[in-house]
């Protein structure tokens, strides 16, 4: 058993070929730029589209807990009340309420996860574990990958590494390749940008690359926020140091999550950062490969 | 001032016609195509290439529509003679003799002989005394008939071949043997007048190209009208020898026998095309110039439903010849520009040249729609069983104007009924009724109320649609006796395989196969419609049916939750077991009933074709909210596509529902599918895995659109009607409908086509 909040199939940029990302539900980081902001929490919640709702009250009268507060021009929720049961979400007919955070079993997501074997065949594709964090859901991931070994499909991990080394030693047989991110250099920034320490996510790296696990190394960049010549210098070192990675991609920014994390009651606090344009990428790019890194890629 | 028209071409006609009343029907057509040709030929326009240009009269004879609404056969264009007389703009004397070819035409026209022979069962479901000539489907019916013979393949090859000359040679041969059996000969010189008209027309071409030519100040311009002078003095006494010579031909022909397709061009032309260009008397580039200006003609004469050019695909005598002739076409389409003509067709096997493919896809990644794809290795056995025709025949299949699937010169099937599958579920739920208009539609099946259980309905569902099948395909076995009495349709039955030897018309048992279909409209809607049904109402018991009716009757306004409801239902092109379930069982039901229908009639074939074009918009204005969700009037879904948005999964699962309905009992279904940009320009070796994948899977045909600019316009417009718009972007899960908007904006903003 295990919570997800989405299944997207037929992705292109979530490793090779064509795949189905299944997002895992809640980690334990909390990074400031993170566009998929309803997956911070390991629970059901409501998230609710203000552009879509015409304040007609009706998921206030259905709500038992009286979360819902809808009155002249407004509508928020009272997320202390409101315990995700979903009664708002049906009573709903404009689609502005929806839930995210859906419990599910191996056994039925399986199904789905097949019903693409063809085109991961032709592709050279499978499934992608994100989220989320998917170690933070160790024995639902482990059961996922078990099963799709067994059934042949090739299997990605997308994580932050941020879990204990013994958690790695499980999943590492049933991972065909690692989405490792590379977030922030200093552990002090790191915990600043991303809410912990980075001295686990290396040595896990080091761990699993150590190990010959196929990695590619992730990383996020924010203009401003994690941008510095020193973090870029250290992608680069990374790239020196374990010449046997998959690549190294960057992920620069892009605003298209902003609209989510009003929706389920957090502060958006990058808003009007704009989506990273390509001559800040350029120069990003030129600088890693000065610092001697020419394999560099955008992901 | 008011418009002028002159109608002493149709006065012309119809008094031939009138002439030739008793005349062998051979001999009236023939006399008739003298007086039409080449009157409706109109002028070379400067930038022609080839010369054919159209204009149909108002009273003439064309297999197909010619003009638009207007009917088929001997037509007579009554809306726009009568506006042309009311507003005196046809000289004097042809006034009183106007009114007197309309009151003749009235009856006589090929549409009027075929609603006259109406039998008592047509009569109250074809709406027989409510034909309106204005646009027919403004009309709320169930069934409707159509009236054209589409889908006109001849056999080019052989025109090419024998040319005029061999043509008269041969029909003087089959002249010959049947006087000498004592037989009708009539068919034959009927044949031999209209070869001459044919051949007149070339000439009268080349005169007014010289004409021109005399007249053109600019060299290039002068030497380029000689050239086309020459080329039709030359098809006028001998077979074409050029590939210039074939085209023009091949071109001419198709316009004056009234047909809308061209047919397998790289077989006809690949010989010529490559003989030239070894002969060094043709360059590439002249090649591509002529094609052009055969792409500027089509445009300018077809309408956006037909003009195929077909290419690739099996049974192609000389295939490398073929190939680089196919690589000629696409190479057309890419550098004619983004047009709505030809509906270029590329067939294809596994095995066939990887060249054809790569070249198709590198045109559909440029933006442009063509080719459509047809998968030769899942339709030919289709075709071999669908139509009931050997496989060397079979390997002939065509896709006519739409999509649906003829024999190539051997085999005929047009479309003659449109059913609407969510008017007619509309009335089932309504004991036959037709909410709106109140009139009764359909058999008294009993009222919704009355249906104990989802097999109730289905059961009441099903005497409905084989009532209208059985209906449309006996009309269509009546157009065709009516059609083979009226005109053996000349042109077109000296290149049709069997006519000759069998000294028969085309409609009158001389080709090979004469089969059928019928379109359905609404397939998806309809299924949608009943998985909803049976879950809220039969399943669920979330309502009963007076509500799930008083939902649909108040169009929602007032039932949001209740639509709500249906909308949340599952839906086909989701790959849910449920939603595309039902859609299978509808489909089997359908196809396998009309294809049955050859047991009551003489056609070889009577399939359904499940296709593109607007009708699934005009056929949904007259039907009220239905169960999916739909509200009243709005489009039903195209094709076999999923309604529009509804397919929310993600292009792996819509083609996986996509390829779960039989492609071997029905004539054709269309497929639309759209992909983002990025997958062709960053993502290749992917978006050609998916096309491997469906066509794998047993896809039988692709329509492909690139997501360009304007759709994602529409999409922050109607956010609801793409919902399978993904943004594609690492570790990020979303759909664009779900993007705040001014993300959407500035996404929009940032893409540029």
């Amino acid at each position: 058993m295990g919570i997800i909040f989405d299944v997207q199939r037929a992705a292109l940029h979530d490793g090779p070929g064509l795949r189905t990302v299944v997002f895992l539900k809640g980690c334990p980081l909390c990074c400031v730029w993170c566009h998929n902001p309803e997956s911070y929490s390991f629970h059901p919640q409501v998230s609710l589209n203000i552009e879509r709702c015409r304040l007609c009250g009706a998921c206030a009268d259905a709500c038992l807990w009286q979360a819902h507060i809808v009155s002249v021009g407004r509508h928020v929720i009272n997320y202390e009340l409101c315990d995700a049961c979903g009664a708002c979400i049906d009573a709903c007919n404009y689609q502005a309420l929806q839930i995210f955070g859906q419990q599910t079993t191996v056994d039925e997501l399986m199904p789905e996860i097949l019903a693409d074997l063809d085109f991961y065949r032709a592709s050279g594709g499978g499934v992608t574990f994100s989220g989320g964090e998917p170690m933070a859901q160790l024995y639902f991931t482990l059961a996922l990958l078990k099963r799709c070994q067994d059934e042949g499909v090739h299997t990605c991990l997308d994580t932050s590494c941020y879990a204990p080394q013994d958690a790695f030693t499980r999943v590492l047989p049933y991972v065909d390749l690692f989405l490792i991110d590379y977030k922030a250099t200093g552990s002090e920034l790191h915990k600043q940008l991303t809410g912990v320490p980075n001295q686990t996510i290396l040595s896990n790296l080091e761990y699993l690359y150590q190990e010959n696990a196929r990695i590619i190394l992730r990383c996020p960049l924010v203009p401003g926020l994690n941008d510095q010549p020193d973090h870029l210098q250290a992608i680069a070192q990374l790239g020196i140091k374990y010449p046997n990675l998959q690549g190294i991609e960057l992920m620069p920014y892009h605003n298209m999550g902003s609209g989510k994390r009003s929706r389920i009651g957090l502060p958006d606090h990058l808003s009007g950062l704009k989506t990273t344009s390509p001559d800040v990428i350029e120069n990003w790019l030129t600088q890693i490969r000065q610092y001697g890194y020419d394999a560099i890629r955008v992901g | 001032m008011p418009e002028t028209a002159d109608l002493s071409m149709e006065l012309r006609f119809t008094e031939a016609y009138r002439r030739h009343y008793h005349a062998p029907i051979a001999i009236r057509e023939a006399m008739c195509l003298r007086e039409q040709f080449p009157s409706v030929l109109t002028a070379i326009q400067p930038g022609d290439l080839l010369a054919g240009r159209i204009q149909w009269g108002l009273v003439g004879f064309s297999p197909h529509n010619n003009p638009p609404e207007s009917g088929y056969g001997y037509y007579c264009d009554e809306r726009k003679i009568i506006r042309a007389l009311e507003k005196s703009s046809v000289p004097f004397d042809q006034r009183e003799r106007g009114f007197d070819m309309l009151h003749f035409w009235k009856k006589e026209t090929s549409q009027a002989l075929v609603e006259a022979a109406f039998d008592d069962r047509m009569k109250p479901y074809l709406f027989r005394d409510e034909l309106e000539p204005l646009p027919f489907n403004y009309k709320p019916m169930v069934a409707q008939p159509i009236y054209r013979m589409a889908g006109v393949f001849v056999n080019y090859t052989k025109l090419l071949n024998l040319g005029i000359p061999g043509l008269v040679e041969e029909l003087q041969s089959h002249q010959k043997a049947a006087l000498d059996n004592g037989q009708d000969a009539s068919l034959y010189e009927g044949m031999l007048i209209a070869l001459q008209v044919f051949a007149d027309s070339c000439q009268y071409y080349a005169r007014h190209a010289q004409e021109l030519a005399d007249h053109a100040a600019e060299p290039a311009a002068k030497a380029g009208l000689q050239q086309i002078s020459i080329c039709l003095q030359n098809i006028s006494c001998q077979p074409p020898e050029t590939f210039r010579e074939a085209l023009q031909m091949s071109w001419l022909y198709t316009l004056m026998c009234g047909t809308l397709e061209m047919g397998r061009m790289d077989v006809y032309l690949g010989d010529f095309y490559v003989r030239d260009l070894e002969r060094g008397i043709l360059t590439k580039d002249d090649a591509l110039a002529l094609m052009r200006s055969l792409w500027r003609l089509i445009n300018d004469q077809f309408r956006e439903v037909d003009g195929r050019v077909i290419i690739g695909g099996r049974g192609r005598p000389n295939e490398a010849n073929a190939d680089r002739f196919a690589l000629l076409a696409m190479e057309t389409a890419r550098t004619y520009g983004r047009a709505i003509l030809p509906q270029l067709t590329l067939r294809f096997y596994k095995g066939m040249n990887p060249l054809l493919m790569e070249k198709a896809t590198e045109l559909i990644g440029e933006g442009h729609t063509y080719p459509l794809l047809y998968n030769d290795d899942v339709l030919i056995p289709s075709v071999q069983f669908a139509h009931d025709v050997p496989l060397e025949d079979a390997e002939q299949y065509v896709p006519l104007g739409c999509g649906e699937i003829v024999i190539d010169h051997m085999g005929f099937g047009t479309p003659s009924g449109a059913l609407n599958m969510l008017k007619a579920l509309e009335i089932t739920l309504h004991n036959g009724r037709d909410p709106i208009t109140g009139k009764q539609m359909g058999l008294q099946t009993g009222e919704f109320h009355d249906f104990r259980s989802f097999d109730d309905l289905w059961e009441a569902y099903k005497e409905q649609l084989r009532l209208f099948i059985e209906v449309l395909a006996d009309h269509e076995e009546l157009e065709y006796v009516i059609t083979g009495k009226t005109a053996p349709y000349l042109f077109l039955s000296m290149l049709y395989d069997d006519c000759l030897p069998r000294n028969l018309g085309i409609f009158d048992g001389g080709v090979r196969y004469l089969g059928g279909s019928l379109e359905s409209y609404g397939n998806v809607n309809a299924a949608d419609s009943l998985t909803a049904i049976r879950q809220l109402v039969y399943d669920e018991k979330r309502f009963t049916p007076e509500q799930m009716l008083q939902a649909l009757h108040a169009n929602f306004e007032g039932f949001e939750h209740e639509r709500r409801m249906m909308l949340d239902c599952p839906k086909y092109g989701n790959d849910d077991p449920d939603a595309d379930g039902m859609l299978v069982e509808l489909h089997n039901f359908l196809c396998n009933t009309i294809r049955d229908q050859r047991q009551r009639t003489n056609l070889h074939w009577y399939l359904d074709v499940i296709i593109n074009n607007s009708q699934n918009t005009t056929l949904a204005r007259w039907v009220g909210a239905s169960a999916d969700g739909r509200k009243a009037g709005m489009p039903m879904a195209n094709a076999n596509t999923p309604s529009g948005g509804s397919d929310k999964k993600g292009v792996t699962a819509l083609l996986n529902s996509v390829v779960k309905p039989s492609p071997a009992i029905h004539a054709g279904a269309v497929q639309n599918i759209r992909f983002g940009r990025d997958l062709f320009t960053n993502q290749r070796e992917k978006f050609d895995a998916i096309l491997g994948t469906y066509f794998d899977k047993g896809g039988c045909q692709l329509m492909v659109t690139v997501i360009n600019r304007g759709d994602l316009e529409r999409a922050l417009e109607q956010p609801e009607a793409y919902r399978d718009l993904f943004v594609r972007v690492g570790g990020f899960s979303a759909r664009f409908v779900d993007l705040p908007r001014d993300v959407q904006v500035e996404i929009l903003s940032r893409t540029t086509y």
